[in-house]
Parts: C-alpha cells; sequence; structure tokens
C-alpha cells in the first residue's frame, strides 16, 4: 500500500492572537507543502510567523481557520489523548534552546521520547547510547548537559528528536547558538540522521550559512509564505 | 517516565534539598507545637494519672479541678466506707504548704498527704529511697523536678544549687522535715514541687484547720460497676464523686474554659500550621515552575496529561514523605531530650503522627494539584519560545 506523497500539506491556514483591537493575525492563509524526503526551511525576518507555522505543523497549536494535514491525517480532529500519542510517535523536536533536561545524562535525554511511548528505562537508554554514537558523541552518554559544549549539547537535542524514529522532525533555528563550524557539522549529522525516503525534516531559521543543506526554502513574510525556491536549482515555485 | 520524573527531582541536590528542608520544618512546627500543647494540657490532670489505683475520686461538691480541693470532715470517710459496693476507701490530702530552704526562701509546694496504712496515692516510681519510709519519723519524699528545681539546696557564691538528697531536713510551715526518698512524679500545670508524706503527718504539717480531707479515693468492688458505686456514693453521702476519667475530664475543662492557653498556644499550633502548609506549597509550586519548560518539552514530545499528573503526583509524595519523616525524626529527638526534664517537655504520640502526616499529605497534595493544574494548562507551542 502506497503511503501519502506529501508529509505536510497545509491549506489555507489562519491563526491569530489575542482578540478584538489586539488581535494579531500571525498566520495569513498558509498553504504549504513538505513533500516525503525533503528538508525544507522555513525562512523570513523576525515576528513572520514561521514558529508559529511549525507549531501547527507539528500538531502542538491549533489553527483557527484551514486544515494542516499529517501524512494525510488531520491530527486536530483525534481526541486530546490520542493526538498526544500520535505526536509523540510520529514527530521528533530540535529546539533552539536545546531543552535538555539538566539532571539527566545526555543517554536519559535522548531516552524521554522512547519511555513516553512506553518503552522500559534499561531498554530506552540501550537505544539512546546507540543513538549517541550515530551522532558522534560515543564517550558521552553518561554526561549531563552542563558537561557538553553547545555543539554536543544540540548534537544530544538531535539524537533525542529522531531516536524513536519519528516520519517528520521539526526544528527551531537548530543552529542560533552554535558557531559556524559547529552549526555546520550539526547540520550535517541532522541531515544523515532525520532525512528518508518516508520522513521529512522542517527546519525553520534566520542563518543563512545553512541554506544549502535545504531542498527547498520557504520565504515567509508577515504570516504569508511569498516564495518556496528549490535550493540547489535556485528555482522559484509559482507561489499563490 | 517516574524514573524520569525521580531523577528530575533528585538530580538537583541544592533544590531537593530545599523542598525537603522546607517540607522537615513544616512537619516538625505542625507536630511539635501541638506536642507541646497536648503536654501542657496533660499536666492539668497528672496528678490524677498518677493516683492511678482508686476508681473514683469523692470530693466536696464545690471542687471545680484537681489543685482546687475543698477541704471535708475526716467523718465523710467513714460514710463513703459504708456505702454498698466500695471494697475499701482513702483519705488524701492536697494542698498547698510553704517550705523553708536553707537559706530562708520559702517555695510554695504541693504537699500530699497519703493514708497511713496502705500508702495508697504514693508515687509509682521511686529514684531513691523507699516509699515504705514514710512511716519514719518525720519523713517525706520529694519529687524529682522539685529536688532537682525549686527545693534544691541554696548555692553558695559561685557555685551552683545541689539537689535535695535523702536525709536532707526541709521546714514546712515551721515543722521538720526530713527527706527520705527522691520520685518520679507527672509534671504539674503548675510546676510545682510535689511532696509526699503520711496523711496524719500532712495534718500536721498543714495550717490548724477544722477540715483537713481532700479527697476520698475509692476502690469498688469487683463485681460492683463504677458507675453504679459513684452514683450510690453522691446519693447516700450528698459528695461529689467521680470516676478517675471524668475527674480528669472536668480538671481539664476548667482549664481550658478558664485559663487564655488554648487560645494562646492554639493561635501559635494554627499559625504553625498555616506556615508549615504555605512554605510546603510553595516550594514544591516553585520546583514545578522552574520545571515547567520541560513539562511543555514532555507535552510537546507526546507525554499525555495523565502522565504528567503522575509524575508530579510522584515527585510530591516523594518529597512529603521524606520531608515529613525528617520532621518527624527531628520532633522524636526533641521529645526524647525534653522527655526527662522538668520544664519543658511534649508528648509525642501516634495520634499526633498521623493526624500531622495526613495533613502533610494534604498539603503536599494539594500543592502538586495546583502544579498539575499549571502543567496541564500549559500550551506545548511554549516549547519554541
Amino acid at each position: 500500500m502506497n503511503g501519502p506523497a506529501s508529509a505536510v500539506q497545509c491549506k489555507g491556514v489562519i491563526k491569530r492572537y489575542g482578540s478584538g483591537e489586539a488581535e494579531v493575525l500571525a498566520l495569513r492563509g498558509i498553504d504549504l507543502e513538505v513533500r516525503m524526503g525533503e528538508l525544507l526551511m522555513l525562512v523570513g525576518p523576525s515576528g513572520c510567523g514561521k514558529t508559529t507555522l511549525i507549531s501547527v505543523i507539528a500538531g502542538i497549536l491549533d489553527q483557527d481557520e484551514g486544515e494542516c494535514l499529517l501524512f494525510g491525517q488531520d491530527i486536530t480532529r483525534l481526541p486530546a489523548d490520542e493526538r498526544t500519542r500520535y505526536r509523540g510517535q510520529a514527530i521528533g523536536f530540535v529546539f533552539q534552546s536545546f531543552n535538555l533536561i539538566p539532571t539527566l545524562t545526555a543517554a536519559e535525554n535522548v531516552a524521554i521520547p522512547m519511555l513516553i511511548n512506553g518503552m522500559p528505562f534499561e531498554s530506552a537508554v540501550a537505544e539512546a547510547r546507540s543513538r549517541l554514537r550515530d551522532v558522534q558523541l560515543e564517550g558521552r552518554e553518561d554526561a549531563l548537559p552542563t558537561q557538553l559544549s553547545g555543539g554536543q549539547q544540540q548534537r544530544v537535542a538531535i539524537a533525542r528528536a529522531i531516536v524513536h524514529r519519528p516520519r517528520l522532525v521539526v526544528c527551531d533555528e537548530p543552529t542560533s547558538a552554535l558557531d559556524g563550524e559547529t552549526g555546520h557539522k550539526v547540520m550535517q549529522v541532522l541531515k544523515n540522521v532525520a532525512v528518508g525516503s518516508d520522513r521529512a525534516l522542517v527546519i525553520v531559521t534566520h542563518d543563512a550559512r545553512i541554506y544549502e543543506f535545504a531542498d527547498r526554502i520557504a520565504r515567509m513574510e508577515d504570516g504569508r509564505i511569498v516564495s518556496v525556491e528549490q535550493a540547489e536549482r535556485g528555482t522559484k515555485e509559482n507561489v499563490p | 517516565m517516574f524514573r524520569i520524573a525521580l531523577k528530575m527531582l533528585l538530580g538537583d541536590r541544592g533544590k531537593y534539598f530545599g523542598i525537603i528542608t522546607g517540607i522537615a520544618l513544616a512537619s516538625l512546627l505542625m507536630i511539635q507545637q501541638p506536642g507541646i500543647l497536648i503536654s501542657i494540657f496533660s499536666r492539668t490532670y497528672s496528678f490524677i494519672s498518677d493516683v492511678a489505683l482508686p476508681d473514683i475520686w469523692v470530693m466536696d461538691p464545690m471542687v471545680k479541678y484537681v489543685d482546687d480541693s475543698q477541704p471535708m470532715l475526716d467523718t465523710q470517710l467513714y460514710r463513703v466506707r459504708g456505702v454498698k459496693g466500695v471494697e475499701w476507701a482513702v483519705p488524701l490530702y492536697k494542698g498547698n504548704q510553704r517550705v523553708r530552704l536553707g537559706d530562708g526562701q520559702l517555695v510554695s509546694s504541693n504537699l500530699i498527704g497519703l493514708d497511713d496504712a496502705t500508702l495508697i496515692g504514693g508515687p509509682a516510681v521511686m529514684l531513691k529511697g523507699r516509699l515504705a519510709d514514710l512511716r519514719l519519723p518525720d519523713a517525706v519524699i520529694v519529687d524529682e523536678a522539685g529536688a532537682t528545681g525549686r527545693l534544691a539546696k541554696p548555692a553558695s557564691p559561685g557555685k551552683k544549687a545541689e539537689p535535695l538528697q535523702v536525709g536532707d531536713i526541709l521546714e514546712i510551715n515551721d515543722k521538720r522535715a526530713r527527706v527520705v526518698g527522691i520520685a518520679r512524679a507527672g509534671a504539674t500545670f503548675q510546676s510545682q514541687p510535689i511532696i509526699y508524706t503520711t496523711y496524719t503527718r500532712a495534718t500536721t504539717y498543714a495550717l490548724s484547720e477544722r477540715k483537713l480531707l481532700s479527697y476520698i479515693l475509692v476502690k469498688a468492688k469487683a463485681d460492683e460497676p463504677v458507675a453504679n458505686v459513684t452514683a450510690r456514693i453522691r446519693h447516700d453521702t450528698g459528695m461529689a464523686a467521680r470516676s478517675a476519667d471524668e475527674f480528669k475530664d472536668m480538671t481539664f475543662q476548667y482549664i481550658l474554659n478558664n485559663t487564655s492557653i488554648l487560645t494562646n498556644f492554639g493561635f501559635v499550633v494554627v499559625v504553625g500550621f498555616i506556615v508549615g502548609a504555605a512554605v510546603t506549597g510553595q516550594i514544591f509550586y516553585n520546583f514545578t515552575l522552574d520545571n515547567l519548560r520541560y513539562f511543555a518539552v514532555f507535552k510537546a514530545m507526546g507525554a499525555t496529561d495523565r502522565m504528567l499528573r503522575r509524575m508530579i503526583l510522584l515527585q510530591a509524595l516523594l518529597v512529603g514523605f521524606v520531608g515529613f519523616g525528617l520532621g518527624a525524626g527531628a520532633t522524636a529527638v526533641f521529645a526524647a531530650i525534653t522527655r526527662e526534664r522538668p520544664g519543658l517537655s511534649m508528648t509525642l504520640n501516634w495520634q499526633l503522627l498521623l493526624g500531622s502526616s495526613i495533613a502533610v499529605a494534604v498539603i503536599v497534595l494539594f500543592a502538586a494539584l495546583i502544579s498539575v493544574r499549571k502543567v496541564l494548562k500549559l500550551e506545548p507551542a511554549v516549547v519554541f519560545k
């Protein structure tokens, strides 16, 4: 049986914050497709709605209008707990500030998604150790986040995002806290481990140094997608 | 995820010990203050508890509490002995007398006169000497607290007062008294020294009065219900007769209703509880707030509300259990230290421990509830902010 061709399919997504005179239209009718096997970057100035859009895509924020299908499924229609569980199985997250639990070792941090999905602690940590090797952190499994450099912490966060083999990984500014060289290495790791034929990767970034890793780049301005470019070929697609 | 919850809690040792210390201190307040209050209340009827043998106390109807003995004629003793169902009845003198110390200082003391033949009502624990030595000429027995405290031999300049010893001589209302024993007695509400002697000798120490009989101690026959004998004594003699428990309760109620001790000490207990509850709740809530971002991360990663609730509940129960254990332990040490002291002391019983443990459990569960509410209302999208 063939699965859906799109990892994400957003149509006419509108998101408002506040109400009355204080209402802010964060997303103004977003149409966007994220294809299977691609790394899509969302770029644009601060406040243009990038983070709101990936929050909607990842199912942690509800849009007010429009629909956003995740692997062909509208998860906003699922009951709350089922939707949370779906998110736990299908989506991985990488955050700008890493969000590693400071009192847990690198391996324990990486094990969290599997523990949430019900795997026993020892098995989850063993799997996490293996994933840390994939991101070149062998020997640092028992280190606490404070004992790791920024680049190492972000690699732990990447291992955590992929350890349960999610079909979609969303990243918010994954390299903004890192120097150029480290950011480059982190992106290399991310692209190697998170992109596959049945998976997709969406990255929100300001960091032009990493654009080269993208398959496509969607530019946002004022709550709208203004262009989607094929990064390598540099060709622009029509945006309604 | 339970292990993760515990590691989150235990991993930050500074914060963990802060929470535990706060709950331990709150628990200590909630156990120690009521414990001291119970101890003070139990002192109001400690004399009745010490005189354990009789079933019934017979007294003048005007008596309001145990230290308020209203003298009766000695002939009342014989009337009581004649009541049906009375196994035995013995006299007891209880009154305040002035004791002159070696340096001329006068100390008001509680003089107890025991039945000459049986010495019923005497102290149960003799530390030095024998109860039977009260039959020696001029013999008195002094309680430990009095012997080491207010009746201690006056110090010569630059030296500490020496405890009263067997063989020492006192003056009670200008009459000679020789210490033949030191006994352990329950601390009294007024914290006066207690001096035991025989009934006959007590009446000679007491200032000359026509009526000197304070109480008649009665044992009911084995086949007679105490309540029946009590009612019969009241009916036949016109005097008040109460079981030991009734007399304790009456004494306790009188002190409760006629002094401000409950208001004053009760206020401290209530404030202690409120402060303890507020401190415990606040520090646990702050712990959750400190970790709010990580709970949002869990939520985004697929942790259900039920899972988060159980994690927070586990953390709350653990800190509550450990904190209460430390607080109760510290209070037990305090109770053990003060147990032998005549002054400040506290009562630590299982009812108090159970009550305070329930209070701490309620507090931590309430704190957990507020924390859970905060976490459940949390939008997982904050992880990207």
